[in-house]
């Protein structure tokens, strides 16, 4: 069932949660609502759910207008960010919990409920677990348990808040990967929160970046990474350094660093600052012909095959600039203390002086 | 175990107060219930006007914990799972019988409601009903007094444990009712067990308010506490001592019912706990 958001509003008081919000999701969907914490995405779930009741707007469930209809009738599969399984119940009552509820006429016999309660505890690897209680399980089992009881009653919606948030790193890991296999598995349009790139990115067939209650961008993973609609979906997709200087139409200048840059006559003098994402730069012993960026090592993180770096500028600022490189490249380059290193761009992203986002160059 | 003299000092010493305020005079009074042998207690305890009193105390008791369990329990879902204009207000209003003197509370009761108001002359003309010195009257201010027990200790519970799994069970398409009876009321119920016997344990002592609005007549509107203050004002010290006695009874039944209930429910969790993995 696609899911349709027309012009929702939402205030609390005098915060404004939601600002105009649209959005459309394609039936077996996969989406991330993506966004830093207060940007409105949780609100927008619950509105979605029936949870709480927007200012104006609209919300459809395949064109069937649903926004006055109450939550309980909206049969959609909700996931709380804290699992909120009934403490009172086991684990298989908990799953059982929405088939018990149905009016007796649509209610199936106890067997066929017993047989679903089965059938959805193998589907989340909990079934040796049917009989404790929720505060004897861990974080991710709960999380599992709360998501077979949101997929009981088959929904064709299935809403999820920061489902992984309260999970340490590694089962978040396996979760996300499970989710993922599970979602194409079932017939089902998914929507969850996260304020996590790499979650949004790697989970999500769609992802909606959303900042201040706004929508910023909606597109693949991919499409949001390379081509990124604002300077927050930039920013925030990622770390990035920021370089502060100035160009003269050919060379950007920022104290002892200088960098010539071709951008095509898209630049004006003046101001002008610069993105770098820490993986799209490498670094040498020398300068070369464009880019004389001399900067100092820090720290360095060994992790993977990638080596993440902390570098201090040499006389042009005092921001410390992160770059990642593989490890072959480090262990070539094997600095010595206090060696000044030379940073080299491969690309960069201009910011306007209004500080929307100018266009990509490369150094040349 | 304590190590030093002074721990063991403070043990003793918090031991000695426990004796001299709580146990003796608890020990005293079947002492004195007793003091001129079985038969009088036994001869005063089947007086008419005891019975009559435990039987009234009995049925303010009995109207007074069921009125107050849904009144404490609806106040406590309004205030703890809506947000409204006043609510703050209505927080403050719910201690008005905990900060008011009983007596006082007796006294506004008889006003609005005795026989020289205008509602009550009303209630008297038209309907014939007397409110105030009969049992009407007398359940009314033990409801008022002990009101804010269930509700006062339902809150910071309610509060605390949130509003996530009503809304889980609503969107599993729980009614308001089922989502009550499945979900709250489970998390609630020994919360409610304790609300319900502190109001109990006040509904059946409750003096001060109910003197003011009961009249004191023998063997019709005298509850236990009641006819306590009266035979000790006859000089009938075995009589008095055995109402006494029979009170206090009471309320070590009731808190022997209070633990047992906690350490049932530790027990459970204890037993929980030990099959974590």
């Amino acid at each position: 069932m696609s899911i349709r958001v027309e012009s929702i509003r939402k205030t609390f008081g005098a915060f404004t949660a939601l600002e105009d919000i649209n959005l459309d999701v394609a039936r077996g969907g996969l989406v991330g609502l993506l966004g830093p914490s207060g940007s409105g995405k949780t609100t927008l779930l619950r509105i979605i759910a029936g949870l709480e009741k927007p200012d104006r707007g609209r919300v459809f469930f395949h064109d069937r207008d649903v926004t006055n209809l109450d939550a309980r009738r909206r049969r959609v599969g909700f996931v709380f960010q804290q699992y909120a399984l009934f403490r009172h119940l086991t684990v298989a009552d908990n799953v059982a919990f929405g088939l018990r509820m149905l009016p007796r006429g649509e209610r199936p016999p106890r067997d066929a409920i017993r047989a679903r309660v089965r059938e959805l505890l193998e589907l989340v690897q909990m079934d040796t677990m049917a009989g404790r209680y929720p505060a004897q399980l861990s974080g991710g089992q709960k999380q599992r348990v709360a998501l077979a009881r949101a997929l009981a009653l088959k929904p064709e919606v299935l809403l999820l808040d920061e489902p992984f948030g309260a999970l340490d790193a590694k089962v978040r890991k396996e979760l996300r990967r499970w989710l993922r296999h599970l979602h194409e598995q079932i017939d089902v349009t998914s929507l969850f929160v996260t304020h996590d790139q790499e979650e949004a990115m790697e989970v999500s067939d769609q992802v909606v970046v959303m900042s201040q209650g706004r929508v910023e961008q909606v597109g693949s993973p991919v499409e949001v990474y390379e081509h990124p609609a604002s300077r927050f979906v930039f920013d925030f997709l990622g770390h990035i350094n920021a370089l502060e200087g100035h160009y003269d139409g050919i060379t950007w200048r920022a104290g002892d660093a200088s960098l010539r840059l071709d951008t095509h006559g898209a630049c004006p003098d003046g101001a002008l600052t610069l993105y770098l994402r820490p993986h799209e730069a490498t670094l040498s012993h020398a300068p070369d012909e464009h880019a004389h960026l001399p900067v100092k090592l820090v720290a360095r993180s060994v992790f993977g095959g990638t080596v993440t770096l902390e570098l201090a500028p040499r006389g042009w600022g005092d921001r410390v600039l992160e770059v990642e490189l593989d490890r072959d490249t480090w262990q070539a380059l094997s600095p010595g203390r206090d060696d000044t290193l030379y940073l080299l761009p491969r690309a960069l992203q201009t910011v306007t002086c209004d500080g929307d986002l100018g266009p990509r160059v490369r150094p040349g | 175990m304590p190590r030093y003299w002074h721990q063991w000092a403070l043990i003793l010493a918090a031991l000695g107060a426990v004796v001299v305020l709580l146990v003796l005079p608890l020990v005293l009074i079947v002492f004195q219930a007793f003091s001129q042998g079985a038969t009088v207690v036994a001869d005063n305890l089947t007086s008419a006007d005891m019975i009559a009193a435990i039987k009234l105390t009995l049925v303010v008791a009995l109207v007074t914990v069921p009125v107050n369990l849904v009144f404490g329990v609806l106040l406590a879902w309004c205030v703890t799972r809506y947000e409204f204009r006043g609510r703050k207000l209505l927080t403050t209003l719910i201690d008005i019988p905990f900060a008011m003197s009983p007596v006082v509370a007796g006294l506004c009761y008889l006003v609005v409601y005795g026989g020289q108001s205008a509602f009550g002359k009303w209630l008297d003309d038209t309907l014939d009903v007397q409110l105030m010195f009969a049992l009407p009257g007398m359940i009314m201010v033990t409801v008022f007094v002990t009101c804010p027990y269930v509700a006062r200790v339902l809150i910071p519970l309610m509060q605390s444990q949130g509003t996530e799994e009503e809304e889980a069970a609503v969107l599993l398409g729980a009614s308001g009712w089922q989502t009550f009876w499945y979900v709250t009321l489970p998390k609630i119920r020994w919360a409610l067990l304790y609300g319900v016997v502190l109001t109990n344990a006040r509904a059946v002592g409750e003096f001060g308010a109910v003197s003011v609005v009961s009249g004191l007549i023998r063997g019709e509107t005298l509850t236990l506490p009641l006819l306590i203050q009266m035979l000790n004002e006859d000089y009938n010290t075995v009589g008095a001592f055995t109402a006494a006695g029979l009170l206090a009874a009471m309320a070590l039944v009731t808190l022997l019912l209070k633990t047992a209930l906690e350490w049932r429910q530790h027990h459970k969790l204890d037993a929980a706990q030990e099959t974590t993995p």
